[in-house]
């Protein structure tokens, strides 16, 4: 590994910054270190001095592609863990249709982030149940990151987030291309969801509002008196019959509650009875 | 799985070679079209996925597709990996029987859940 000169640092992190958003600041300069000499191996060079005047030049766009392939790390996905998806689809939604014949379904995407759970749902059900089912649908989403919400609202995604979990297909179906790397969710989705700022502990939860609550993810990071007290408001805002969702690997397991724990081909949910 | 890259691209090949060897996959390198179909004529190698990228010399991505649906000389499903990111080229391709379509930049994250798409399918 060569030494890397502060110059090429600098180089690289206004050029990832300038792409992708992400910053790297002096004192985190280390963490390019990799990504760098990644770069010269693949690239096919012996020296970071050669990368770094490469890039000084004219850049094809696979040289940057590469350079962005290497430099960034996302964890929100469409379709996160897959089966949620099905099991609300084929099971919970089929189920609530009948116990509630008429009216809107309200669902609850509890921490929304920057809106491809709220979405990934309303693309499942419009994909695979009746439309008139899809015409009931109204999703609330809230988070905490009022930076996330206004992404969530605009509704917009770079190539990266979108090919994050979600098929191509999809892609196709429900997004317009609006700028070279970006993409627009449609309208007809982004008309059935509305985002707002809710901190799930100190919050005021409507109460029987809710066919459905999505919150993934969320528990893992709070201690078991909060879990209790955000899972208590939660079976509070479900209607009677109504699920919740947890995330892959989250469970009730140790923490009193009055969901009853039910168990799909692919996954459990939790009903209030 | 047992994957053919075809890629005009040396760099892009050992990203992508380095990627797959982190998930458990081995790779195989083809620089176009041509070459792609004499690497699947090749019976010893057992092709799962190929990797395809649209502009290159000699036989390009459009026309490797093209040739494979009028000789069928592959059945293992083909993913487009390409800075084409335009609908008209995602459409084109999809038409053409691609079953996946990843645009570069891409991460190694999206290559293996693009992958795990192909692998439900397979």
């Amino acid at each position: 590994m060569s030494i890397i000169k502060d110059e090429v640092y600098k180089f690289f992190a206004q050029y990832i910054y300038q792409n992708t958003g992400m910053v790297y600041a002096p004192n985190e300069y280390y963490r390019l270190d990799s990504r760098i000499n990644d770069l010269v191996k693949f690239l096919n060079v012996k020296t970071v001095d050669e990368v770094y005047q490469m890039y000084r030049g004219a850049i094809s766009p696979d040289m940057r592609a590469i350079l962005i392939n290497i430099s960034t790390n996302n964890e929100t996905y469409f379709f996160r863990d897959g089966k949620p998806f099905t099991i609300l689809c084929k099971n919970v939604l089929t189920e609530l249709v009948t116990l509630y014949p008429t009216g809107s379904l309200n669902i609850w995407s509890a921490a929304s982030s920057t809106g491809q759970e709220a979405y990934s749902i309303l693309m499942s059900i419009k994909n695979s149940l009746p439309e008139d089912v899809f015409q009931r649908i109204f999703i609330s989403g809230s988070d905490i990151s009022t930076q996330a919400l206004k992404k969530a609202t605009d509704g917009v995604y770079t190539g990266l987030e979108v090919q994050r979990g979600l098929p191509i297909q999809l892609l196709m179906k429900f997004f317009n291309q609006t700028g070279p790397e970006l993409w627009k969710i449609d309208q007809s989705l982004t008309s059935k969801v509305k985002f707002y700022e809710f901190n799930l502990l100190t919050g005021h939860y409507p109460k029987d509002q809710y066919h459905i609550v999505f919150c993934r993810n969320v528990l893992i990071y709070q201690d078991n008196d909060n879990k209790k007290n955000i899972l208590d408001k939660i079976y509070d805002s479900l209607k009677p019959g109504g699920y919740m969702f947890l995330g892959t690997g989250e469970s009730l397991i140790g923490i009193q509650s009055k969901f009853e724990r039910i168990s799909f081909d692919g996954g459990a949910v939790y009903k209030k009875v | 799985m047992n994957i053919l890259v075809v890629d005009d691209s040396r760099a892009i090949y050992a990203m992508v070679s380095q990627m797959l060897e982190t998930g458990g996959h081995k790779s195989v390198w083809a620089e176009d079209g041509l070459k792609a179909i004499e690497v699947l004529k090749n019976p010893a190698l057992k092709i799962d996925v190929i990797l395809l990228d649209w502009n290159m010399p000699n036989m390009n991505g459009p026309e490797f597709l093209e040739a494979n649906l009028k000789d069928k000389f592959t059945l293992a499903p083909i993913v487009m990996m390409t800075t084409e990111n335009s609908p008209e080229y995602i459409k084109k391709a999809l038409s053409l029987n691609a079953a996946e379509y990843i645009m570069k930049p891409f991460t190694s994250d999206i290559l293996f859940n693009k992958l795990s798409l192909i692998e439900m399918m397979i």
